[in-house]
């Protein structure tokens, strides 16, 4: 996938990450990353462990890079503390002032960053991620999902022009993770550069959004999600079928070409590797009808997000954007898909 | 600031703590009430029985530098456990007044935990009124001091607790009692020469000046708030 998207310069740049790299002791989180986003919704996508949170961290002031420079507004994170009141973060972590009420608690967000009517905006960003700011009770009582709300709430209070979430979905039922995902996008429409983290690539389709796909500490791709998305298809796939009579479908599978290998396991299930998978997809329906044979089902065996990333970062993998050798140049956009940072 | 100041308040005060402390204040004034039991004895005895015992030894040299350790360690030392602390790193206030705020949370509630204790103690004892007048001076510039001294500790160490009362133990108790260089570094014994000379009572080993004491424990709250400050500036907050 080196034809693969890479985030063009936005017209306006909110967050730029200039070559940065950390090191954990003798973990390296981060290596040689760079990139450069605008307003709008950036999904920040990566497995478990692949940096996403330093990241995050780094563009937050909560550490320093080893190396490498980090602006966001124009400005150092970590030292400038005006910045702060531009700048909203819901960290990872479930902890919150537990034996506080939600209102208090984003009321307490707002006075930290010097919010001048506190009440009234903790209420109205309550009411953003559909809390009751009368609930008195203490935070500690809340489930997950209502507690990262409240963390949303309290990122939100200040009215910050940069939003950045750490895996905010975590937690959250289908219908307040669509709601959240509906809130991130109305506020990328408005002009605000929003970053959210996830290492769910079906919540990232659905912002629709700009991608940056970390995998061991480096950029592996970014682009639009649809460009990504197709890379993910094109790679590799094992899946498991269940037919009435799995030899003659993977007989007639190989035939036309769409798979490469097969591993039949019993007269009902066969193993089946193909590298197109959209094809692929389109052509097992078709296989079966003709050979009457009933197609009962069809699981992934290896669609799970490491092997994803695996894929894109891995020796010989085809990520789109390979980190740069130092003084290297960066990597041009790739044509058609350089945007405006604005949506 | 002054939200930082009733936040770090709130959380800083728990049951236990308080428990504990009460726990601890409670055997002062059990020791204060054996002292004033004690029969045949002079009252220039008991007068050093309480100033050197009982408000030097128990009073100032454990009952204030654990309540000040306790409360100031936590002061941030809390907030970094749990990860809460976040929040408050990325205000936009200046970090010498998150130091401020603090500090002066952990000494509102240390104080009246660490002087009451004394002071009652030196009363119950039969001390005088001058001596117990100096018993309160002595046991609030010590907890300033401490307070100050330990509210680094609970940011840049784990188990600020421990390495808190080794501090004690060895250096206060230990070391600035044999050695008169390091009496000079000692919170301690600035703190025991302002109640020997208030209380006019028998001066500690190395005892200095009320002016010299007043001035080096301010000195130790600038330059721990300071590096606190400093500290707090360059932390990697999780």
């Amino acid at each position: 996938m080196t034809a693969a998207a890479t985030v063009a310069a936005p017209a306006v740049t909110t967050i730029a990450v200039e070559r940065v790299s950390k090191w954990l002791g003798p973990v390296v989180a981060l290596s040689d990353v760079s990139f450069a986003i605008g307003p709008g919704v950036t999904a920040l996508l990566g497995p478990n462990g692949a940096g996403k949170s330093t990241l995050l961290r780094i563009l937050c002031g909560l550490t320093t890079p080893s190396q490498g420079t980090v602006r966001v507004l124009g400005a150092n994170p970590r030292t400038d503390l005006a910045l702060r009141r531009r700048v909203g973060l819901v960290p990872q972590q479930e902890n919150l002032f537990e034996q506080l009420p939600a209102l208090e608690i984003v009321t307490l967000s707002a006075g930290l960053h010097e919010v001048a009517d506190r009440a009234e905006a903790a209420r109205r960003a309550l009411g953003l991620v559909a809390l009751d700011p009368e609930d008195g009770r203490p935070v500690r009582t809340y489930s997950k999902g209502m507690r990262q709300r409240v963390k949303v709430a309290a990122a939100m209070v200040h009215n910050p022009e940069v939003v950045i979430l750490d895996e905010p979905l975590e937690g959250l039922d289908p219908r307040q993770r669509l709601r959240m995902i509906e809130l991130f996008v109305e506020l990328g429409s408005q002009g605000r550069t929003v970053l959210v983290s996830s290492h769910v690539l079906d919540e990232v389709e659905r912002f629709g959004s700009q991608v940056l796909v970390l995998g061991q500490g480096r950029l592996a791709a970014s682009g639009d999600f649809r460009d990504i998305r197709d890379l993910m298809d094109e790679r590799p796939h094992r899946l498991r079928l269940r037919a009435s009579d799995a030899r003659r479908l993977a007989a007639a599978l190989m035939a036309g070409g769409t798979v490469v290998g097969t591993h039949l396991e019993s007269e009902e299930s066969v193993v089946v590797d193909t590298t197109f998978v959209s094809a692929f997809r389109r052509a097992v329906a078709r296989a079966a009808a003709a050979e009457g044979v009933r197609l009962l089902e069809i699981t992934p065996l290896d669609d799970d997000l490491d092997s994803v990333f695996r894929y894109l970062v891995g020796p010989g993998g085809r990520g789109p954007e390979r980190p740069r050798r130092a003084g290297s140049p960066g990597p041009e956009p790739r044509p058609g898909s350089a945007r405006s940072g604005g949506r | 600031m002054a939200l930082v100041y009733r936040l770090l308040l709130r959380t800083l005060v728990t049951r236990a703590r308080l428990a504990a402390l009460v726990a601890i204040g409670l055997v002062g004034v059990l020791i204060g009430l054996a002292i004033r039991a004690a029969d045949g004895v002079s009252s220039a005895e008991r007068t050093t029985a309480i100033s050197r015992d009982l408000l030097g030894g128990y009073g100032l040299n454990l009952v204030v530098p654990v309540t000040a350790l306790l409360f100031a360690s936590a002061a941030f030392g809390d907030p970094t456990d749990d990860r809460t602390m976040v929040y408050l790193w990325l205000t936009p206030l200046a970090r010498w007044r998150l130091v401020a705020a603090g500090w002066a949370a952990a000494l509102t509630v240390a104080g009246p935990v660490a002087v009451v204790p004394v002071v009652l103690a030196a009363a119950v004892a039969g001390a005088e009124g001058r001596l117990v007048a100096a018993a309160a001076a002595g046991a609030a510039l010590a907890t300033a001091g401490y307070t100050a001294l330990f509210l680094g500790l609970g940011l840049i160490v784990r188990r600020a607790l421990a390495w808190g009362l080794t501090y004690v133990l060895i250096w206060e108790l230990a070391v600035a009692r044999i050695s008169k260089g390091a009496a000079r570094l000692s919170v301690s014994v600035y703190a025991r020469s302002v109640l020997s000379e208030v209380g006019e009572v028998a001066k500690p080993l190395n005892a200095a000046a009320v002016p010299t004491s007043l001035l080096v424990l301010s000195l130790v709250v600038l330059a721990a708030t300071a590096f606190t400050t400093w500290m707090l500036a360059r932390a990697d907050v999780a």
